[in-house]
């Protein structure tokens, strides 16, 4: 059952379209992986899902609902999660309050206050950082700052998670760590189209890839049959070949 | 953000509520009326910090304040309204005035928004010297003193306005509003994707910051009992609103207070011995304040004042 679809997507800043034509469908319980260089249009088609830019073209549905023209709080309150590629916690909030804040203002119904923090000090749990709650985001290591973002895009409940590069920049033990949190966040319900240039990670991780390059989709399928693809080969070669290759460990 | 009172601090509420409210017998007239000047800034330094938690400049607290200076006046002059009712249509008229600023203007950041509200409270100033048959123009309103002159019911009706602007402020801090503020202050972007309408929340705080700046001003022009468009309106008033919470200390509720108990007591020593030396004092102390110590008096205390006690410095 389709819990997100994408028709025609399209997105220019001035002459140039960022997002061209792109059309995809997600599943309800699937792992979605987009993958694609440098520039290809990725974190701009999670801007324009979250409500961030509004598409010049293209329809997106959520549930059958359209979310374009919708802004950023109100597909968040439709029930889209995301985190940033660069991780932005609110500097002068404790870990426990940043996540609080989405609990507080992205769930529908409102819930309480008591209610808000009890959810935010068990997700601090769920992903990790129970005992740094009271700490602030910049006495945190960049894995721990990244599980501050996946616990606030959790704490609204969402259908669906984005998640841009969460993995990116962390050791191989915090990576097997995160890779073990998303399927857990997976088991209970949660939708993930995630952004991800560690192979290793999204080979093992996704159920289907959908692959981008100059802004428009070149493949998608299993993991297996996208890194034959030809179209994709020749898309990464020179860039990114040797991640390509590298064995999934 | 922890919002549980302890007791020795509510004990130590008490008795401060006690001092304020015997204050009148203790001090002499000139004294009353210093204080009553001080409680009046107070309340101006609150709602402009009350805006500033989320991250809003304004530099127009006066223009909120004059709408309320010239409701009170102009409502007592036409219809002799009774002076309170006439503060509390000031209040709900710069109110209403907010809204509908807020809501085109606040879509705005930073700077921008500054400038806007400077031009709002010119602009003010500007209609009212235009519209003297309305407004009395610049000869200005004036109306009998505020109960008769007695300082002493002046003193409680400022101060109750100041413990309803305490009591809203501490509502602020102990619910969801606390945190819709500082999110969107911190990171609109951000606060925007996780559910928060920053425009919605920028305006209520402004709205709230309006009522009691309106209240202000209409209590002003009955205590004062001689209002001007130069100086209700005037950018004195609006530099003031900001002074006093950036030396004290933003986002807090001690903070403005502080500021303006200081900086009053300065710009009073200064009045007496140097003619416009409070104005060379504001200028000094906003310059020294944004250099040295850029989380004011209350930061200072926190960061180097606690720590000599064994405490840690994070709040």
């Amino acid at each position: 059952m389709t819990l997100l679809r994408v028709e025609n997507l399209t997105k220019r800043f001035g002459g140039l379209a960022a997002v061209h034509h792109v059309s995809f469908g997600i599943d309800r319980g699937e792992i979605v992986s987009l993958i694609g260089p440098n520039g290809a249009g990725k974190t701009t088609i999670f801007n324009l899902i979250s409500g961030v830019y509004s598409p010049d073209a293209g329809q997106i549905l959520l549930e059958n609902e359209s979310l374009v023209g919708r802004r950023p709080f109100e597909v968040c309150q439709k029930g889209v999660g995301r985190t940033f590629q660069i991780m932005q916690p609110f500097p002068h909030m404790t870990v426990l309050e940043n996540v609080v804040v989405s609990a507080l203002f992205g769930r529908v119904p409102k819930i309480s206050m008591t209610q808000a923090r009890k959810e935010a000090s068990e997700l601090c749990r769920l992903v990790g950082l129970g005992e740094k709650q009271g700490a602030f985001p910049r006495n945190l290591t960049v894995a721990d700052q990244k599980r501050i973002e996946i616990a606030r895009a959790l704490a609204v409940r969402p259908k669906l998670l984005l998640l841009d590069e969460v993995m990116s920049g962390l050791t191989p033990t915090e990576t097997v760590e995160a890779i073990g949190l998303v399927r857990r966040i997976r088991q209970s319900g949660v939708t993930i189209l995630l952004i991800e240039h560690v192979m290793k990670v999204v080979m093992g991780i996704s159920d289907r890839i959908i692959v981008l390059h100059h802004g428009e989709k070149i493949a998608e399928g299993p993991a297996a049959e996208v890194t034959n693809d030809p179209r994709v080969i020749e898309a990464y070669l020179g860039e990114h070949i040797e991640d390509l290759e590298e064995p999934p460990c | 953000m922890s919002r549980s009172l302890s007791w020795k601090k509510g004990l130590g509420l008490v008795a401060l509520a006690l001092i304020l409210i015997s204050y009148p017998k203790l001090v002499d007239s000139y004294f009353l009326h210093l204080s009553v000047a001080t409680l009046l800034a107070m309340i101006m330094a609150c709602s402009w910090d009350i805006l500033a938690r989320t991250g809003q400049v304004s530099v127009g607290q006066a223009g909120l304040f004059g709408i309320g200076a010239y409701t009170a006046a102009l409502l007592y002059q036409k219809v002799h309204l009774h002076p309170i009712l006439g503060m509390l249509a000031g209040a709900l008229l710069a109110l209403m005035v907010a809204i509908g600023l807020g809501y085109l203007t606040l879509r705005l950041r930073g700077i921008y928004f500054s400038i806007t509200t400077i031009a709002f409270a010119e602009a003010l100033s500007v209609i009212w010297l235009m519209t003297p048959s309305i407004t009395g123009g610049a000869m200005g309103v004036s109306t009998p003193p505020l109960f008769g002159g007695n300082r002493e019911h002046a003193y409680y009706l400022i101060l109750t306005l100041f413990g309803l602007v305490l009591l809203a402020l501490w509502l602020i801090e102990s619910s969801r509003l606390n945190f819709a503020f500082t999110a969107i202050r911190e990171n609109e972007e951000v606060a925007n994707v996780m559910g928060i309408n920053p425009t919605r929340y920028k305006v209520l705080a402004f709205a709230i910051s309006a009522f009691f700046a309106g209240f202000a001003g209409g209590f002003y022009s009955h205590y004062n009992t001689y209002i001007i468009p130069y100086e209700v309106f005037g950018l004195g008033i609006s530099i003031a609103c900001l002074v006093m919470p950036i030396f004290g200390g933003l986002y807090t509720i001690l903070g403005p207070i502080i500021g303006t108990i200081l900086i009053k007591a300065i710009e009073e020593y200064l009045r007496v011995t140097i003619s416009y030396g409070h104005q060379i004092a504001y200028g000094l102390i906003l310059v020294m304040v944004v250099l040295f110590m850029p989380e004011g008096l209350i930061g200072l205390y926190k960061r180097r004042i606690l720590p000599l006690w064994g405490r840690g410095t994070e709040s």
